[in-house]
């Protein structure tokens, strides 16, 4: 599972780089890097493929093949184009569903101590429909 | 009298209930409702104890008290059970909630180039937008060839300030001694030209302040050219 990542991580890491030095040669161009720039767009059987652009994109598009599995929350593209840390969508994610998770124990608890009071103080008014009732829930009503 | 016997020995079921009611074939007839009056405020009915305990607990009403269902199974997993333990996510946890996080986009991916802790929406470079409109593409990266080469071939000299932006990154506090050698922040940095121009400022600066002090000189009571009388009374200054 993370090897699929490494190696899209790896390509990545080398077509920004080979983007980065493409933007180097443009900034100040002069005559004599028309070669290189060329060199660095088409491909060329000669020199290792590492440093063309098209094979970069041609290995990344490869890489697409084996994360078609992979899933991403569109809300983590929201804090990536305000130029913030996803992580933190991780961390609020985790956050929410603690205290959702909180919330929900302290509901569930509430209703159990009021069903306990409940059927503590039926049981003083009408004992003998609650003594039926216990009998129907059996181990359900322990009592209280 | 024999078709009265047939018909209550052949209907050995009660017949069903009119689908008014709501109740399917094959169902029990519903018990009799409650007495009018019968609220929250008033004591409560006698028991229908017209079925055995426990004997008939579906449907509404069934069995000696009314609306008493089945309860609901039940199950391990509810919100009163700490779900991160339960699903393992307590090292995730400590490890973006117990450490502070940092804000931008620059500390998550450090090794990337350019200014990427600028909203997308400024320079189009959103992935919403990528999602929303995306690019029209062929469906395989064919090579460029010669002929196509020739629409890359760029003037010398510099570009605009505007495009100079994309590769400047911003100030790295903590990798100052990392890495000096193998990147290149600007391919011509501008302080070795405000230095170059400043020295060729010098000389020029130097060249109109000898004018100017020749100027002066012209004018001063101390200039050869000038008339006795002020000649005098500047000596007599020294």
């Amino acid at each position: 599972m993370a090897e699929k990542f490494d190696h899209l991580e790896e390509h990545l890491e080398k077509f920004v780089e080979n983007i980065r030095q493409l933007g180097i040669i443009v900034s100040d161009f002069q005559p004599s890097s028309q070669a290189g720039l060329n060199q660095k767009l088409c491909l060329c059987v000669c020199l290792s493929p590492r440093n063309f652009i098209v094979t970069g994109l041609q290995d990344i598009d490869k890489c697409r093949q084996q994360l078609h599995d992979i899933t991403v929350p569109l809300e983590v593209f929201e804090y990536i184009d305000q130029g913030r840390n996803p992580q933190l969508y991780t961390k609020e994610c985790l956050e929410r569903a603690l205290a959702k998770n909180e919330q929900v124990k302290g509901k569930i608890d509430t209703m159990k101590k009021f069903k306990s009071l409940l059927i503590q103080e039926l049981s003083k008014v009408f004992p003998e429909d609650m003594a039926k009732y216990r009998s129907i829930r059996g181990e359900d009503h322990p009592p209280s | 009298m024999e078709n009265f016997t047939a018909l209550f020995g052949a209907q050995a079921d009660p017949p069903p209930p009119p689908t008014a009611l709501g109740f399917g074939p094959g169902k029990p007839p519903p018990p009799p409702p409650p007495p009018a009056g019968g609220g929250p405020g008033t004591a409560p009915p006698p028991t229908a104890a017209t079925a055995p305990p426990g004997a008939d607990k579906s449907g509404a009403g069934c069995g000696p008290f009314y609306l008493m269902r089945e309860l609901p199974g039940s199950t391990e997993l509810t919100g009163s059970t700490n779900l991160i333990t339960h699903y393992n996510l307590e090292q995730a946890y400590n490890k973006f909630c117990g450490k502070k996080v940092k804000e931008k986009l620059s500390n998550f991916l450090p090794d990337l180039p350019g200014m990427i802790d600028l909203p997308g929406s400024h320079d189009n470079s959103s992935l919403r937008s990528l999602i929303e409109k995306p690019p029209i593409l062929s469906s395989s990266f064919n090579p460029i060839t010669g002929t196509m080469l020739a629409g890359f071939r760029l003037h010398t000299g510099p570009l605009p300030e505007q495009c100079r932006l994309m590769h400047i990154q911003p100030p790295k506090k903590k990798n100052k001694h990392k890495h000096k050698q193998s990147r290149t922040q600007d391919p011509v940095p501008p302080d070795h030209k405000k230095k170059k121009k400043k020295k060729e400022e010098d000389p020029e600066r130097k060249r109109k302040k000898k004018e100017k002090k020749k100027k002066k000189n012209r004018h001063s009571p101390d200039h050869p050219g000038m008339g006795s009388s002020q000649a005098s009374s500047s000596s007599s200054l020294r």
